[in-house]
């Protein structure tokens, strides 16, 4: 298996082209965690912050912050902040009108 | 004289000394009864008619005490009393606060609070404990789901850290290990697609996608490698690694110059991921068939599967250098993948794109799993092996009957296609035809030649006459 020639070529040297749609296979092998974590964190948010449910504002950080883990480098830092803020308003909106502890909700 | 002297003195001294400690006493005495009564009268703002009843006892300390108290503003008042009838020498039966005794006076006031102690008997300061939210006096034990939420989420950053860290680790030790071998082969390795090469390395895309770009060798246009680590940052994904297990994996994907490959289309893999692959990828569900005992036919170890276009092709690049190499790094081989069709992943939706074939490239995939203990140096060989597929794309040539037998493949597919989507074609060609009409009707309305657009609605009329025409016909023919 070893070769003898050199097989470089300096004149054919392309440059790198980042791709199109996230993850050079298409779409189906791109990661879609981020995204489906971001809108499930938003929806939590928004159910933390109207129906004042503790776990719902709890559940809201806990997808942020998964969207922030597997989020992408060429990602919008700036969704992932907004997610965070929203969720962690969300906690702090519910203690602040109710500082009584989280009941399960399943003990409801 | 001198011992009587000094016995008097000592006994006055142990009548003082009793003396004080009888005060002490009841000033203790006296303090405690204050307690007493403060707590009694925090009781009592709860329970009040138990108070009246404990005070008609009158047992303890505190009520003689308060007795005692209540006796001292009532006194003076008698004795004013006093001098003033001595003063003014009349005699009033009456007293001065009978007006309050007097039920009309106070109607509807509650009959019942007149025999309580008077006004100047509740001097004493009352605690009233207002009802507490129940949260406010609940202990910090109340509170474990957050501390359980805090808890998970400080876990969750730990393992972000060290997870991500590891991967940094990982893909590093991948890069430099191959480095040497890179080097010797492309004129560029590591590229960030910016103006001046910033970051000669590896890309981090995500904390789990690593990516190097190579180019400047002959046969092919570059090399992307894409290192997909386990999301050993998302601890969610940990847990349900557990369930499903990863690997670590290295996909490379090498762009061919076009014409250096023959025109076929071939993959061998693990039989799971060629099911996978042949659902998934335009150019292997189009040409290629799942190959039935590869294991026989091709030598292949036991477990991997075969996806074909053309036997000899397939044959051609299944060597017994190839096959050695398969059986040897069978554990770290996922998919090896030639086409010079390839297109990408079936599209799902329907677009307006889709009228187009879509833009093929002659393409070499593989992809390899990473060893579990990071001995990056056991997988090296399999980029050796890239290399070599390489070079064997570029001498191989297909036989007459082969290329016969491609070339009337990517007919049937492109004729498959043009079927598939006649019915999109020719509505879009009406839809064309249609804008072109209304593109004249607005040309010849915005004219302001009445005689033109008289002629133009003629000969529309006469064009939607011609347009009914056979139908009619049809159907005039049908009834006779």
């Amino acid at each position: 298996m070893s070769i003898t020639v050199d097989p470089r070529r300096k004149e054919k040297i392309n440059r790198y082209k980042a791709p199109k749609n996230q993850g050079q296979n298409g779409g189906a092998n791109e990661d879609m965690m981020p995204d489906y974590m971001n809108i499930l964190g938003m929806i939590f948010s928004m159910c933390g912050l109207m129906m004042k449910l503790k776990w719902c504002a709890w559940f809201a950080l806990y997808c942020s912050c998964i969207s922030f883990a597997s989020s992408r480098a060429s990602d919008d830092a700036k969704q992932v902040l907004s997610s965070f803020m929203l969720s962690v308003s969300a906690v702090v909106m519910s203690y602040l009108q109710n500082p009584a502890a989280m009941t399960p909700p399943w003990a409801s | 004289m001198r011992p009587v002297f000094a016995f008097l003195l000592l006994a006055l001294l142990c009548f003082a000394s009793t003396r004080s400690e009888n005060d002490f006493e009841e000033d203790s005495n006296d303090d405690f009864a204050e307690f007493d009564d403060e707590f009694d009268g925090s009781f009592y703002t709860e329970q009040p008619a138990s108070k009246s009843a404990e005070a008609s006892a009158g047992g303890g300390v505190g009520t003689s005490h308060e007795e005692s108290r209540e006796k001292g503003p009532q006194e003076p008042r008698k004795a004013a009393v006093e001098s003033d009838e001595e003063e003014d020498g009349l005699v009033e039966d009456d007293d001065e606060f009978e007006h309050f005794q007097d039920e009309e006076e106070f109607e509807g006031y509650d009959g019942g609070d007149a025999k309580d102690p008077p006004i100047d008997q509740k001097a004493e300061p009352k605690l009233n404990i207002p009802n507490i939210p129940l949260h406010f006096r609940t202990h910090w034990d109340s509170y474990w789901m957050e501390m359980l939420m805090v808890a998970g989420l400080l876990a969750y950053f730990a393992n972000f850290f060290a997870g991500k860290t590891k991967n940094a680790r990982l893909a590093q030790l991948w890069f430099s290990t191959h480095r040497a071998l890179l080097d010797e082969n492309f004129a560029l390795v590591g590229d960030d697609g910016k103006a001046e090469n910033e970051n000669p390395g590896l890309i981090k895309e995500s904390e789990s996608l690593y990516t190097l770009w190579c180019s400047g060798r002959t046969c092919c246009e570059g090399m992307l490698v894409e290192l997909k680590m386990i999301k050993r940052q998302d601890l969610v994904s940990l847990v349900a690694g557990l369930m499903r297990p990863q690997l670590d994996q290295a996909h490379i994907k090498i762009e061919l110059t076009r014409g250096v490959m023959d025109a076929f289309v071939f993959a061998v893999g693990s039989k799971k991921t060629i099911t996978k692959v042949f659902k998934e990828y335009t150019d292997l569900s189009k040409f290629c068939s799942l190959v039935g005992k590869p294991e026989d036919r091709y030598n292949v170890p036991n477990g991997f599967g075969v996806l074909s276009e053309v036997p000899e092709a397939t044959s051609a690049i299944l060597e017994s250098r190839v096959i050695t190499a398969l059986n040897k790094y069978q554990s770290y081989i996922d998919y090896l993948h030639i086409s010079d069709q390839f297109s990408g992943p079936i599209q799902q939706e329907e677009s307006s794109s889709t009228l187009k074939q879509p833009e093929t490239k002659a393409v070499l995939l593989a992809g390899f799993n990473l060893p579990k203990h990071a001995e990056m140096e056991t997988i090296k060989p399999l980029l050796l092996l890239i290399f070599y597929l390489m070079e064997r794309l570029k001498t191989y040539r297909m036989s007459k009957e082969g290329k016969a037998k491609s070339d009337k493949n990517r007919a049937r597919v492109e004729e498959e296609f043009l079927k598939s989507t006649h019915a999109a074609r020719a509505e879009a060609a009406a839809q064309r035809r249609e804008d072109k009409r209304k593109q004249e009707k607005e040309r010849i309305l915005a004219d302001e030649d009445p005689e033109k657009q008289r002629r133009w609605e003629l000969k529309e009329q006469k064009r939607q006459a011609k347009k009914n025409a056979p139908k009619m016909k049809r159907l005039a023919v049908k009834s006779l």
